[in-house]
């Protein structure tokens, strides 16, 4: 408790502690929803400086990792509002050695195009609750909503999705 | 129905977004620092407004610019 007092009176030393201790939580939590590693440090960075901008409207009877996941989320949802639809393929897919590797590499891309025309709010509760398999409770939190709102996300994510697969002729 | 298809879309997402390996590469601490450093030293919006307002008045009225120097 005198640690997070500590930092919400704005004391450098005890926010380098709580940054050792968050960090790696924040980070990992970033990289699901941005899936790029350099993003999500420069996001890191960007949750950490709003953290301690933040600090006096922090309550220290509260958990601090829920409001550092929190802001965090918030972050990479302005980077992805911002972000321009993905076109090119990311680097950690293999090439493709075969025909058969080279539609399967196909598929992944239209998928991972159709799931980007997907808007923001929808795009990260699918991939929170059905690609990182969170809890639907963490999720909630993360986002400032309720577990039924985030349910209601994933519904409509997945039937858009399956609109748009169906569009473009994808039938996994 | 709803729940296969949901189970479809994860099994299809989770094939088209591979597992990611959740640990920074570098010390984010000296960038977050530096972000702090760089906030402080930028000139709040009220600097500019008084540097605006006293602009204006000089423009309004110049007679007052050797008064300024001679204050400076």
């Amino acid at each position: 408790m005198e640690l997070l007092e500590r930092f919400a009176r704005g004391d450098v030393e005890a926010f380098e502690t709580l940054f050792r201790q968050l960090h790696g939580d924040v980070y990992g939590w970033i990289l699901r929803i941005v899936r790029d590693p350099g993003i999500a440090e420069d996001l890191t960075v960007e949750t950490f400086w709003r953290m301690y901008r933040a600090r006096a409207r922090f309550d220290p009877k509260q958990s601090i990792g829920a409001w550092a996941r929190r802001i965090a989320t918030n972050a990479a949802l302005d980077y992805l509002r911002t972000r321009r639809p993905e076109t090119e393929l990311p680097a950690d897919l293999p090439q493709a050695p075969s025909p058969d590797a080279a539609l399967q590499r196909e598929m992944r891309e239209q998928i991972r195009r159709a799931f980007d025309r997907l808007p923001t709010k929808l795009r990260v509760a699918a991939v929170l609750a059905l690609v990182e398999e969170r809890p639907y409770e963490e999720i909630a939190d993360a986002l400032g909503t309720s577990v039924g709102a985030v349910k209601l996300r994933v519904f409509r994510a997945v039937r858009r999705l399956r609109k748009q697969l169906d569009q473009l002729g994808v039938h996994p | 129905m709803i729940k296969d298809d949901q189970e479809q879309i994860r099994s299809i997402l989770k094939k088209a977004f591979p597992p990611v390996d959740a640990v920074p590469r570098r010390d984010l601490w000296l960038a977050v620092l530096r972000k702090l450093d760089q906030r402080a030293a930028a000139t709040p919006w009220y600097d500019w407004a008084m540097a605006a307002l006293l602009a204006g008045l000089l423009v309004i009225f110049p007679k007052f610019i050797p008064v300024l120097f001679y204050h400076l």
